[in-house]
């Protein structure tokens, strides 16, 4: 029709080029404010009014190569989805009171508390990866870019069987099989997506992620072997003044290494994670970049940190803002879309929202 | 004839097109001289993008019309209101649903706190009982028991109370000063407030403070906020069932709280104990409260109750200049009764 049809990005495309966030915090501070104080007012009912007027601010000001993407989810149907999760959730909490109740009884009584318990844990544990899969396909099915939707037919059933054995086997090899398990579950939900009549399609695997990964356990080793070794060899001296307090200080040096050298290490690992996540998944000709390396993750959370504290807490208004304009400035396109060819999404868009995923408190990536 | 852009939402194709009002109708033409009619009342507004805003049409998946913004001059009459904050909202405006809102919350908070207590009295007694039974039978092996302990235990509580016979007053082996009423008409009194208390005095005043919440069925109150706001709020946040824990963090009313002292200062006034005794134990609670802080541990009486030090006014203005005091129990059954967990037999 015309020559914008076809859109060449190349294989050298600038960052920040396929995707850019035109949004300023002085549109988006009437919005913040009016949703908190609608919030207060309706007990918090509003939340789900709310989290729609947000979106709906984000995605607008989000360009996408040629034009901006746009938020079609309601407050209402967020609020319906959450009233079904809700409704739906009154026999298992029965069934968790019937369990406890068991307890109190015989031994029988007491073996079938234990299965109801851990029939109703189960389920919940699957049902968690169920809310994972869905809440990425109800956000993908209520985001439009030139009139095309996203979505998925996959009701998510299998992937939470999936989920459950995955997380499992993280568990069984005390989390080295973490950078394995989180990407293959990235996988296999973005396998299960589709935008237009094209679908995702991501290979992600653990390399370049091992490494990072087993830092976090070289810090935690490390820290206790130089503290015992520290230990042992001040008792072999055995100084009789001080020796105490050399040791608290020891202690304290440790703990420092704990808890700074930890968490930085995990940021580093989720820095990778995503910047490998994103490059193996693609849509028809295009690929994902996600450009953010450890040192933008940890400005954007240092930044939070100091905006809430200046502001006096005011500032947590805009942690959903700053982390979504982050990930919008971090990501890129490569490759060649073809919006001629590109049609509209034929798969149903579901009704029930976030509810499951609001309710387990998880989000869609 | 206004120029804007159109994806019809079969494809991501761009179309550039041409809009004109005709009566209640927007008439889109395309480059290639088709053209289509919407209703208004098809039409809903979007965004504003650019110099452009959005309009969606009902039951077109993806179908949106950029209008330029200046055209609302010739086509403004056409075209649907701004949405906002939601179309209740819109229609009535901000202010006025503000306004409406916390109308409408007062209202359902001020039924939430009074609801428990008005649903209380029909609640029966045997529900309550079930209710009171799996934390009792998780504190067994943890009650006190001494032939004459027990007996002085008894006596109390029937000066204190008529209906001594229908209550369970026991001793619980657990280091804290505190006592509580539960679902099922018990009163566990715990270890530690027997060995603080100076004299029968001060644990009658507790004592009857709890009588009275089971008589003013309190408790029964207690247990419907937990199980309606507090299973809501235990179902939203994600938490799990009751158990001693929580039901000694859930507290009453202060309306409740006060009530409870009043009727106790009748009790103890019909009983003839002094109630300086109980005034004295509050003194001990609020000077150990002023010593330790908010976080003094074991000392949850305090953090359950109103401030210990306007109670100890209360019970101590009570007492009668006139009044001839008995002390409730001798000293020798007060000390069976202090010394309930340590001679029991079955706990050594």
């Amino acid at each position: 029709m015309d020559a914008k049809t076809t859109q060449p990005l190349g294989e050298e495309s600038a960052r920040g080029e396929a995707f850019a966030f035109t949004g300023t915090w002085q549109e988006f501070l009437p919005i913040a404010l009016t949703n908190l104080l609608l919030t207060i007012v309706t007990l918090g009912i509003y939340r789900f009014w709310a989290k729609a007027r947000e979106r709906q601010y984000l995605w607008s000001r989000t360009r996408m190569i040629d034009d901006h993407l746009e938020w079609t989810g309601t407050g209402k149907e967020m609020f319906l989805g959450f009233l079904m999760v809700f409704l739906a959730l009154i026999p298992v909490i029965c069934l968790i009171f019937l369990a406890s109740y068991l307890f109190t009884g015989n031994t029988l009584a007491k073996i079938l508390g234990g299965l109801l318990m851990l029939a109703v844990y189960g389920g919940l544990f699957y049902m968690t990866g169920v809310a994972s899969l869905r809440a990425l396909r109800y956000r993908l099915s209520r985001s439009y870019w030139h009139g095309i939707r996203g979505g998925s037919d996959d009701g998510g059933w299998r992937y939470g069987l999936e989920y459950m054995w995955r997380t499992l086997a993280m568990f069984f090899s005390l989390f080295l099989a973490t950078p394995w398990a989180q990407t293959r579950l990235w996988n296999a939900r973005f396998n299960k997506m589709s935008f237009g009549q094209h679908r995702f399609h991501a290979e992600a695997d653990a390399q370049g992620l091992m490494k990072r990964w087993l830092i976090i356990y070289a810090i935690i080793i490390g820290a206790f072997v130089v503290f015992f070794a520290a230990a042992a060899s001040m008792n072999g001296v055995r100084a009789p003044s001080g020796g105490g307090a050399a040791l608290a200080l020891l202690a304290i040096g440790m703990f420092i290494v704990l808890y700074i050298g930890v968490p930085l290490a995990l940021l580093a690992y989720y820095a990778a994670y995503y910047r490998r996540v994103a490059e193996t998944t693609g849509i028809a000709g295009l690929r994902f970049r996600f450009h953010a390396r450890t040192m933008d993750w940890l400005l954007l959370l240092l930044g939070h940190f100091g905006l809430i504290i200046i502001t006096l807490g005011v500032g947590a208004l805009f942690i959903g803002y700053r982390n979504y304009s982050f990930a919008v400035r971090h990501l890129d396109l490569e490759g060649d879309v073809d919006i001629a060819r590109l049609t509209q999404s034929s798969t149903r868009a579901p009704t029930d929202a976030e509810g499951l995923a609001d309710a387990f408190d998880i989000g869609a990536i | 004839m206004e120029r804007g852009w159109l994806y019809d939402g079969t494809s991501a194709v761009r179309h550039e097109v041409e809009v004109a009002g005709a009566g209640e109708s927007l008439i889109v033409r395309y480059a290639d001289g088709d053209s289509s009619e919407v209703p208004r009342a098809k039409l809903f507004h979007v965004d504003g993008r650019g110099d452009f805003e959005v309009f969606g049409h009902v039951g077109v998946d993806g179908w949106r019309l950029g209008v330029p913004k200046a055209a609302s001059a010739t086509l403004g009459p056409i075209l649907p209101p701004r949405r906002r904050y939601g179309r209740w909202i819109d229609r009535i405006g901000l202010w006025k649903a503000v306004a409406g809102a916390v109308a409408v919350s007062a209202a359902l908070i001020f039924v939430a706190t009074r609801f428990p207590a008005w649903v209380a009295p029909f609640v029966p007694k045997s529900w309550e009982a079930g209710f009171g039974a799996p934390i009792m039978a998780g504190l067994e092996g943890r009650f006190c028991n001494t032939a004459q302990g027990r007996a002085a235990l008894s006596k109390l509580t029937a000066a204190l109370t008529p209906r001594a016979g229908e209550l369970d007053v026991r001793v619980v082996d657990i280091g804290i000063v505190n006592a509580a009423a539960l679902p099922g008409d018990h009163i566990l009194i715990f270890e530690e407030l027997l060995t603080r208390a100076d004299g029968p005095e001060e644990l009658a005043g507790v004592l009857a403070h709890e009588i009275a919440h089971i008589e003013n069925r309190h408790v029964t109150a207690a247990m419907v906020r937990q199980l309606t706001f507090g299973l809501f709020v235990s179902l939203v946040g994600g938490g799990t069932g009751a158990n001693l824990e929580t039901f000694l963090q859930s507290r009453y009313s202060r309306g409740a709280e006060s009530e409870a002292d009043e009727d106790a200062i009748r009790a103890l006034q019909r009983a003839r104990i002094s109630p300086l005794g109980a005034a004295a134990f509050f003194a001990k609670v609020g000077r150990e409260e002023a010593r330790m802080g908010a976080l003094g541990r074991g000392l949850s009486y305090i953090s359950t109750h109103p401030a210990p030090l306007e109670r100890e006014r209360r019970f101590r203005a009570s007492a009668e200049a006139g009044t001839a005091y008995k002390p409730p129990l001798d000293p020798e059954e007060w000390r069976a009764l202090q010394r309930i967990c340590r001679d029991d037999p079955a706990r050594r």
